[in-house]
């Protein structure tokens, strides 16, 4: 019966590893007691939050044990959630010994993230194809391509320092109003509005959004709130990015292009 | 149409590659995006409401990427994430900020309001898609569990 601590560390490992990369709370809770079943863990109780995971196991026995895990909201890997939702399937079919777990369970968290260089590309590729969508011209999808190609340069570099959430996004929309007014003020014939909102799109909150919801439909209101808030302030700072660089070119230009 | 089905499988896929998506599953997270993008473009032929075509296009969208994620035996939120991004509104958030700075105030509040009011409608949207039974999803992939 000693391995009630192993079970449970797996457990609580693989919900630490989906949440890490963006899983929402009803999923984590789900993995972490299909896990603890699976592995004939009768008594359990797990409670997750967005950014932490709090489970016990066997509190009547001799062998209890609980533990928390604190997880800062972190970036969005889809492929290790993916290969995590395969793996928790299969060790509730019982595939699947403890220790090979143990060996899936790293792997799953070796996945690697794109390239820097290809995500570049296709930060651009998205901004342009966004800029056309909503209205631009093939001219203006070019001239996106490449303010989104700049913006994820700009956000890599942010993001291996320390810098705060806020500080990237409104730096970072700041930034690409500032190219494209730059671009604009060159006289080159552009829709600097279009884009304007074809290279914000990486930065618009979108999967907060979505997670905020989902953890609202299946009544975690705390983590969705956590989420809401989240994306609120984010969109909050691109508008004040936005907002700013505007603003000086309009007093720089005395209102005369506006 | 065409194009513009092209060009938002393409936006999507590419967003998709941003947040690491498996390889095998691209195609299907931009194929769900497209779909949204055309659902909402079809609404807003027959009714001026925005809300209104963000509502359907959600709704359509989460009920495509649970489809999808029922015969790929992958996480709905795969595909749901990626497909969202066409619907979210950047050009809101945009519009709101600009009108704010111009002092234009009732252009500011029309944007504003109509930003509040899509995030709303995809609220409803994908409240509703999740509301259908798993059972009809379940069908389609013939598993046993899936979220």
């Amino acid at each position: 019966m000693a391995e009630t601590k192993e079970i449970l560390s797996l457990a609580v490992e693989t919900g630490d590893a989906l949440l890490r990369n963006g899983a929402e709370v009803y999923r984590v809770e789900d993995t972490v007691m299909h896990i603890l079943e699976a592995y004939e863990i009768e008594e359990y109780d797990v409670y997750v939050l967005s950014n932490g995971i709090f489970a016990s196991a066997n509190e009547n026995k001799e062998d209890a044990c609980s533990m928390i895990r604190h997880i800062p909201l972190g970036s969005t890997h889809l492929g290790r959630i993916a290969a995590l939702n395969q793996l928790s399937r299969e060790i509730c079919s019982h595939e699947c010994s403890l220790m090979e777990a143990w060996e899936r369970l790293d792997e799953c968290c070796a996945i690697p993230t794109t390239k820097k260089n290809s995500a570049r590309f296709f930060c651009g590729m998205g901004c342009a194809c966004f800029g056309y969508l909503f209205g631009g011209t093939l001219f203006d999808a070019v001239t996106a391509f490449f303010t989104g190609l700049l913006l994820q340069i700009l956000l890599q570099r942010m993001s291996t320092g320390r810098v705060s959430k806020f500080i990237i996004n409104i730096l970072g929309s700041a930034f690409v109003t500032f190219l494209s007014l730059l671009l604009y003020s060159l006289k080159l014939p552009i829709l600097y509005d279009k884009v304007i909102i074809g290279s914000i799109m990486p930065l618009v909150p979108g999967i907060a959004l979505t997670t905020s919801i989902r953890d609202f439909f299946n009544g975690d209101y705390l983590s969705g709130a956590i989420h809401m808030i989240d994306a609120i302030l984010t969109a909050f700072c691109i508008a004040v990015g936005v907002g700013t660089v505007m603003t000086v070119y309009y007093f720089l230009m005395g209102g005369s292009l506006f | 149409m065409v194009i513009q089905f092209m060009v938002s499988l393409m936006a999507t896929l590419s967003f998709a590659v941003l947040f690491n998506a498996p390889k095998p599953e691209l195609f299907f997270c931009g194929l769900t995006g497209a779909i949204g993008w055309i659902v909402y473009l079809i609404c807003l032929n027959f009714n001026d409401s925005i809300t209104i075509a963000n509502l359907t296009a959600t709704l359509a969208l989460t009920v495509i990427s649970r489809m999808i994620a029922s015969l790929r035996k992958n996480p709905v939120t795969l595909y749901l994430i990626s497909g969202i991004f066409p619907l979210v509104p950047g050009a809101g958030i945009y519009y709101t900020s600009y009108y704010f700075i111009m002092n234009e105030m009732g252009e500011f509040s029309k944007y504003g309001m109509q930003t509040v009011k899509v995030a709303g409608a995809i609220v409803l949207g994908i409240i509703f898609g999740f509301a259908l039974p798993q059972g009809w999803f379940n069908a389609l992939g013939k598993r046993r569990r899936e979220f």
